[in-house]
């Protein structure tokens, strides 16, 4: 029964994108609706960016599952690199328009330009980083002709921030930074992740000093987070099974922290 | 797949690489405080060792000051009674080595006295003084410090002596002298314990007119130190250095205290000395 509860908060921490998964913090929140209200506005573009594991996938899926019921809004998470399948892929999604043969960014404009919506399709694209430069710099032409309206998200690198200097710049009217967790944050995170999954016990085991070791480890990293407390509730599992005795229910051990740490890569031992 | 085993192995390398620069740290601010902290020891070592070099000094400077006040209040004492008593000064001046040391606070409290090496330069003197004064120290000296009733009948066979060197000899020079003799000594004691240039200057004026030019050298040399703009006490010296052949020196000496305050009487005698006027 006591490993369930270790193997069920273990699982809370899978690293998946899932909008069932979001955690509502206060800065969070109001950075999501912020990003809510721009794609109201009669905006081009927006941008969204912040280091890897700031949560920029999850605020696109849950934009997504948020806005699906309400409007026109494709998510491609996995990024379209190839152009024509890219072109071909919206022309389904948009105007359900199948082709087989090759599509360029021309055929494209033309098939764009002979459907008239009065509402405007959002395209959510993620990891945006990962897609060419003359393909970024046609996804903003298609944004110009104000037909279709895309939320990009990128990682903040400084290759990254090039890109969007120079393809975004004077494009976007609307640009939203997501930051890594501060410490307080961080723990309500973690508890509210776990209560979500009614792992009360597990969510009780964590004190201040613990989480301002996680805090140290992962720098508030929403992705380094999830992938220490898997492997630490992993471990937790492990002892509960082979060696009750080295482990306390009341707290969470640093030294299992630290030992997760390890074997995630996040300390080098 | 979790190796737990091996993952808490890799921890405790991981914390012993963690403790180890902590480790260095500790170890290097031991060993800069056990470093520093022997520096320190031996530099209070070296101002101990030099401190008891400078109270061993002073000890044999207190101690000779203090055989000195003793000899002296013995002249004192054996003046006043007899012209003879003086002369059991020999076996005192004997008797004072023989005395224990001092303890520590009181040479601490001797070591605090500004003049001692004035007062050391001056025991060279008075020894000197008292040999020539008291030539003749007899056993009676010897007797006050071996039994004290021996001493009593010394001071009463002394007394009624003194009575009748006074009744022969009441008006001879020599008496008058010792009389002076007499104020000097206490002068300066009195110096002794003030260190007032005035008392030297005076101590210097009287060996002066005692024709005692080594002393008066020695006293207005002594009053310049401590106060070096009294005319006086450049004019005696300057007199005395003549007196003791040293007109060359008198005349750099004048020369320069001329140059220095402008002093009118020091040219007078500059003048004098070297018109041949002043012998």
């Amino acid at each position: 029964m006591k490993s369930n509860i270790f193997l069920n908060s273990k699982d809370v921490f899978l690293d998946v994108v899932n909008h069932k998964d979001y955690v509502q913090l206060d800065r969070v929140s109001t950075i999501y609706q912020s990003l809510k209200d721009s794609v109201k506005k009669p905006l081009k573009m927006v941008l969204l960016y912040g280091k890897p594991g700031t949560g920029k996938s999850m605020f696109l899926t849950k934009l997504y599952s948020d806005l699906s019921s309400l409007q026109k809004v494709y998510l491609y998470q996995t990024p379209i690199l190839d152009e024509s399948e890219f072109y071909k892929k919206l022309a389904f999604d948009l105007f359900q328009e199948e082709h087989t043969s090759e599509l360029n960014f021309t055929q494209f404009m033309s098939i764009l330009n002979q459907h008239v919506t009065n509402e405007i399709p959002l395209v959510l694209l993620d990891e945006a980083q990962l897609y060419s430069n003359i393909l970024m710099e046609k996804i903003r032409l298609l944004s110009d002709t104000r037909k279709i309206k895309f939320v990009i998200t990128l990682h903040k690198t400084e290759k990254e921030d090039l890109i969007a200097k120079e393809h975004f710049q004077t494009r976007i009217w609307e640009s939203i930074e997501l930051e890594n967790a501060s410490s307080a944050e961080l723990k309500i995170y973690i508890q509210k992740k776990l209560m979500k999954a009614n792992c009360f016990d597990s969510a009780n085991m964590f004190q201040n000093k613990n989480i301002n070791l996680i805090y140290k480890i992962t720098n508030g990293n929403y992705r380094d987070t999830n992938k220490l407390l898997y492997t630490l509730f992993d471990i937790y599992a492990w002892y509960e099974q082979n060696n009750p005795a080295k482990i306390s229910l009341n707290q969470v051990s640093n030294k299992i922290i630290e030992m997760s740490a390890i074997h995630t890569g996040l300390l080098d031992a | 797949m979790l190796n737990v085993i091996e993952l808490e192995n890799r921890w405790k390398t991981y914390k012993i690489k963690s403790f180890i620069p902590h480790a260095i740290i500790a170890a290097s601010v031991l060993l800069i405080s056990v470093v520093g902290y022997s520096f320190l020891q031996s530099k209070e070592s070296n101002q101990v060792s030099s401190q008891k070099n400078v109270v061993s000094e002073t000890i044999d400077v207190s101690t000779h000051t203090q055989n000195e006040t003793k000899t002296e209040t013995a002249v004192v004492q054996e003046t006043k009674t007899k012209p003879t008593i003086v002369e059991n000064q020999e076996p005192l001046a004997q008797k004072i080595p023989l005395e224990t040391p001092r303890d520590a606070s009181a040479d601490a409290k001797m070591k605090l006295a500004p003049s001692l090496s004035f007062i050391h330069e001056m025991n060279s003197n008075i020894p000197y003084y008292q040999n020539t004064e008291a030539s003749q120290a007899t056993s009676d000296a010897q007797n006050l410090y071996q039994s004290q009733e021996q001493t009593q009948e010394e001071v009463i066979e002394e007394e009624n002596e003194e009575k009748i060197v006074q009744a022969e000899e009441v008006k001879s020079v020599k008496i008058e002298r010792k009389n002076t003799h007499d104020d000097i000594l206490q002068v300066i004691e009195r110096f002794k314990k003030s260190n007032d240039p005035a008392l030297s200057l005076f101590v210097a004026k009287k060996y002066y007119e005692l024709e005692d030019y080594h002393k008066s050298y020695n006293y207005a040399l002594i009053t310049n130190e401590l106060n070096n703009n009294i005319e006086a006490s450049w004019i005696i010296f300057a007199k005395s250095l003549v007196k003791l052949n040293e007109k060359e020196m008198a005349l750099k000496t004048l020369r320069q205290y001329i140059e220095h305050s402008g002093s009118n009487q020091a040219k007078l005698l500059l003048e004098e000395i070297r018109n041949g006027k002043f012998k």
